[in-house]
């Protein structure tokens, strides 16, 4: 009895330690699941966006709403992928500098900006080019705001 | 007897001659035009010239990018270099400290050839080999605006240089090879807008000061000018410009001028942060300078990229079809892992 007693404390023990540390494949999971939303998320939305507001393809208020309410929904899931153990240098791909977690409401706060200012671009399509253009290219300063703070990048052609 | 003193003599002559060479001639006072300073033009070329990204005060740590007010050139910053340790002067107009005393015409041998006021050779950290392209009107302007700044008390320690590079007067070599201080002549081939463009990237933006390899004397490769560098102070690489393969070649004119107005690449990365602040100060241009800028920038001739892509980059190209799925996210190295 003893004995099963102290097999299952320690068997709860374990346990409790393999919920608190994160398993190596889910820190490169996070790291993956942000590249992927940054990546084949948001920087297509942001692409078709930006075409219109170059003037590259015509302006259309449906497709233009539609792409920002897609980059939209990106930072709620975002900001919940950052597990400690994920910064540039620690993991294969991260982008992400330490910096993230010595104040993380700071950066969670710079990150989540981009909900309203994406949602203020969606808005705005409907009241035509020039209203998208400039609440676009204000969403876009956010964009570039929490990137040049947080983001250690290699520069790309 | 005779042939000791024939040695004696182009010893001299040799002496003479290098003290010559080493001392380059500066642009006398008679040489500037009847100008009267336009204070805005002044402003305009200070933002293009983007000074207050190396003058002003550094927001907490001497090699942050970020600075304190851009009105207040005192100065600071740190510049950690191959050579050295750069200690970014005081350019406010304080007598002691600052260039209070400057007149115009030292301002502009600062920014043509070098030179300081009492003949001592300027690093050419300070891009004057761009500098120097600039119209003596955009420099009378940009010393009267710099002028009406705040004066600050803000004594700046000096350089940390390794040999031979402490040594001041080995930059009259220097500047024998790369500053001639003659102004931007506008090709008679090529349109307003092009000699527009090609002034404000060569001349006050400095762009190709970043943009381009250095060789071992820190100079300049104009073969390969403008196809990409190391970065000068650490880590990574400044991106080829040119429109090439490896470079921008797939960019419009409109790309690159969205670019400079906005931070956001034609596939929507952000830019580096060494650029950020060039490109926040290629935002306030006027849309006609960025269109001319962009359209000298799509004239100039393609090249390969100068230095190696990282390992990094290289897998990714390899992988990237428009966004498609990176296969096994954990092959590749950590990124920069090769600096």
């Amino acid at each position: 009895m003893r004995k099963s007693f102290i097999v299952a404390f320690v068997l709860l023990g374990m346990g409790g330690f393999a919920t608190v540390a994160i398993s190596a494949e889910d820190l490169a999971a996070a790291v993956k699941e942000r590249r992927h939303l940054m990546k084949e998320v948001v920087a297509p939305a942001a692409k078709l966006g930006g075409q219109m507001v170059k003037g590259v393809k015509p302006f259309d208020a449906a497709a233009a709403a539609k792409a920002t309410n897609e980059i939209n929904g990106v930072p709620d899931k975002y900001v919940k992928l950052f597990p400690k153990g994920t910064a540039h240098g620690e993991i294969a791909d991260s982008e992400a500098k330490a910096k993230i977690w010595e104040d993380f409401s700071d950066f969670e706060a710079t990150a989540m900006k981009l909900k309203d200012a994406s949602a203020q671009a969606a808005a705005a399509a409907a009241q035509g080019e020039g209203a998208f253009t400039a609440a676009f290219n204000n969403m876009t300063k956010v964009c570039k705001d929490c990137h040049q703070t947080f983001r250690e990048k290699i520069e790309e052609k | 007897m005779r042939r000791a003193l024939l040695a004696l003599l182009a010893l001299i002559i040799a002496g003479a001659l290098a003290f010559y060479l080493l001392t380059m001639p500066t642009v006398p006072a008679s040489a500037l035009p009847a100008h009267t300073p336009d204070l805005a033009n002044g402003k305009y070329m200070f933002t293009v010239g983007g000074c207050a990204e190396c003058h002003a005060v550094p927001l907490k740590k001497c090699d942050d990018l970020k600075t304190k007010e851009k009105d207040v050139l005192a100065g600071g910053r740190c510049l950690k270099t191959p050579f050295g340790v750069f200690h970014v002067p005081n350019i406010s107009p304080d007598k002691e400290t600052g260039i209070g005393n400057w007149t115009t015409v030292d301002f502009v041998n600062a920014m043509k050839h070098g030179i300081g006021p009492g003949g001592e050779h300027l690093y050419p950290a300070f891009p004057y080999s761009s500098y120097q392209r600039m119209t003596y009107e955009d420099l009378i302007d940009l010393k009267a605006y710099l002028d009406t700044l705040p004066a600050v008390k803000n004594e700046v320690p000096p350089h940390e240089l390794s040999f031979p590079f402490n040594i001041r007067r080995g930059l009259g070599l220097w500047q024998i090879l790369y500053v001639d201080g003659k102004s931007f002549t506008p090709d008679a081939k090529a349109n307003a807008e092009l000699n527009r463009g090609a002034y404000l990237v060569m001349g006050p933006g400095h762009c190709a000061e970043c943009h381009s390899s250095r060789n071992i004397l820190g100079g300049i490769v104009q073969g390969t000018a403008f196809a990409g560098a190391k970065n000068p102070e650490g880590k990574g690489t400044v991106p080829n410009i040119t429109p090439s393969d490896d470079g921008i070649g797939d960019w419009s004119e409109g790309d690159i001028a969205y670019l400079l107005e906005t931070g956001n690449t034609p596939d929507f990365d952000v830019i580096g942060e060494n650029m950020g602040p060039v490109q926040e100060n290629m935002a306030k241009l006027t849309p006609e300078d960025r269109k001319a800028i962009a359209a000298y920038i799509k004239s100039l001739p393609p090249r390969p990229d100068a230095v190696p892509k990282s390992e990094q980059k290289k897998k990714e190209e390899k992988t990237s079809g428009s966004g498609s799925d990176q296969p096994g996210g954990s092959e590749k190295e950590p990124e920069g892992s090769d600096y």
